[in-house]
């Protein structure tokens, strides 16, 4: 659930800011901007979780609740603990997700914008066509392949949620948090008699659903675009 | 660059509010990424944490980055970073462009068979715990090496390297043939020298990969003395294990320049070769 709700928005808002990247006139600013939102796909989750929780720190050094104190949100002493709270744990996963991946996420939709016939734009002009309409009847109809594609890439790696889950939470939101993969490893390297049989198996189970979802995504990849993915 | 000039036919025209709304959209997207960034930066140089957001530290220090330095606590899990990176890009190269090379030896026998045997481990996996398993009756566990081994075989990236081998013209090949090269005198020869701008990207996923690699070391790396940086980093901010408590500067100073320190190699490598970077997710999802 997580991860499918992770996938689609991040997917969603690559879409849009590489729409709108590519109405930008300006090359070199268009260039630096590239620059800018590639790079947080460089730092490592352990990375990306230590600066956020630095941020989202109760202490008096962190930010956001720095912030809200100094705004009067929450009183002198007070304190939202966000990533220990049930509430805010997955949207402030959601938004870290989008922060971290986004302007990577556009680089396979660029890629396939700088592939528009010219010619379908410059007809457009002649017909009267407006900036938006333009976007909704030449960008957005070719690119729809590309997002087809790459949701169905990434669909097949949905069961494959560790890393980012694991250096964010903690027990206190274990509720909402938890996914295969970080269950598996609590049953096994956080108690102190584990049941290796147990976790493989839970492992296997998982390992063939992963299977049967990159099956089943490489039938529907060839359904679409007439070839498969693996 | 030039090149796009002259395909793009010249539209000159005014700006209007759609270009200055977009503008607007992207400068606030870009300071939403930077801003962070600058705040540890600037945090990291501070001496003493504060929550407000400063353009440019307070009494400046570098007291953050010279305890890093002076820790041996924190100094070998950066040495150890540094290490597994390059044992580790270096194998991985070895790997995919010897198995990617494999690959494309149409006439071997068992040539399908083998590849099938590599992508069925692309499709399914054994888990967690059966590879936990492997490492520790290969002795691994607990040793910075299984940060190299690990990562050091990607079937991922072998498929990758073959799909750019077979880009490369067969006439080649045939050519070296006749004028009497051996297989390892091709590879060395014509498939390499051509390869330059495949084992840039691929060599650049692999030392990310590593460097950035925290899961692994969390799950096989038992010794605390052989974890890495990313590791220690994470430990020490969120678990609250420092390694020492005599500083005369503040944690988040210190957790700050951790932070720079873990992201510096490739924040200063990144803006030289983004351009293969770039060619790296390329080359992975659209080979039309």
């Amino acid at each position: 659930m997580l991860s499918v709700v992770k996938l689609l928005i991040t997917t969603f808002t690559s879409v849009i800011v590489s729409i709108f990247l590519n109405e930008m006139r300006n090359l070199h600013a268009k260039k630096a901007l590239q620059t800018v939102i590639y790079l947080p796909h460089f730092m490592s989750w352990a990375v990306v979780a230590s600066i956020f929780s630095l941020f989202l720190s109760p202490s008096s050094t962190g930010l956001v609740n720095g912030i809200l104190r100094s705004m009067g949100v929450v009183g002198e002493n007070e304190y939202i603990y966000f990533l220990a709270t049930s509430a805010w744990w997955r949207p402030i996963y959601y938004v870290i997700n989008i922060w971290k991946e986004t302007g990577w996420g556009t680089i396979i939709f660029l890629a396939t914008l700088s592939g528009i016939n010219p010619e379908l734009y410059e007809a457009a002009d002649i017909d009267g066509a407006t900036r938006g309409q333009k976007i909704w009847y030449v960008t957005v109809p070719a690119l729809a392949n590309t997002i087809i594609t790459v949701l169905i890439l990434n669909l097949a790696k949905v069961m494959n949620l560790f890393e980012s889950v694991f250096v964010l939470y903690n027990t206190a939101v274990l509720d909402v948090s938890d996914v295969i993969s970080t269950y598996i490893y609590r049953q096994t390297f956080a108690t102190m008699n584990p049941d290796y049989g147990f976790t493989t198996a839970v492992g296997l189970f998982k390992s063939l659903v992963a299977c049967v979802l990159v099956l089943v995504c490489n039938k529907l990849s060839k359904m679409t675009r007439g070839r498969g993915i693996v | 660059m030039a090149k796009e000039k002259i395909v793009a036919p010249p539209r000159k025209k005014k700006l209007t509010a759609f270009d200055v709304v977009n503008y607007i959209v992207f400068i606030i997207i870009a300071l939403m990424i930077i801003i962070p960034m600058w705040k540890v930066l600037v945090d990291s140089l501070n001496r003493y944490g504060v929550y407000q957001f400063r353009l440019w530290p307070h009494n400046p220090t570098l007291e953050g980055y010279l305890t890093i330095i002076k820790t041996a606590r924190l100094r070998r899990p950066f040495m150890i970073s540094v290490v597994t990176t390059i044992l580790g890009t270096f194998l991985g190269l070895l790997i995919s462009t010897l198995g990617g090379y494999v690959l494309i030896q149409f006439d071997m026998p068992g040539r399908n068979a083998l590849a099938y045997f590599l992508l069925f481990t692309l499709i399914f996996q054994g888990g967690m715990i059966p590879d936990y398993l492997v490492m520790k009756s290969l002795g691994l566990l607990g040793s910075w090496w299984v940060l190299v081994i690990r990562h050091g075989i990607n079937v991922y990236n072998i498929v990758l390297m073959r799909n750019f081998f077979e880009g490369i013209p067969g006439s080649l090949y045939e050519a070296a043939r006749i004028d009497g090269c051996s297989p390892m005198g091709i590879f060395f020869r014509i498939v390499l020298p051509l390869s330059k701008a495949a084992l840039a990207s691929i060599g650049l996923m692999f030392a990310v990969t590593i460097w950035n690699d925290y899961s692994t070391v969390q799950i096989y790396i038992t010794n605390p003395d052989n974890v890495n940086f990313q590791y220690k980093l994470r430990q020490m901010i969120m678990d609250g294990d420092t390694p020492t408590t005599s500083y005369n500067i503040s944690q988040t100073t210190l957790f700050n320049a951790g932070i720079i320190a873990a992201i510096l190699p490739f924040m200063i490598l990144y803006p030289f070769l983004q351009q293969y970077f770039v060619k790296g997710v390329n080359i992975g999802a659209v080979k039309e």
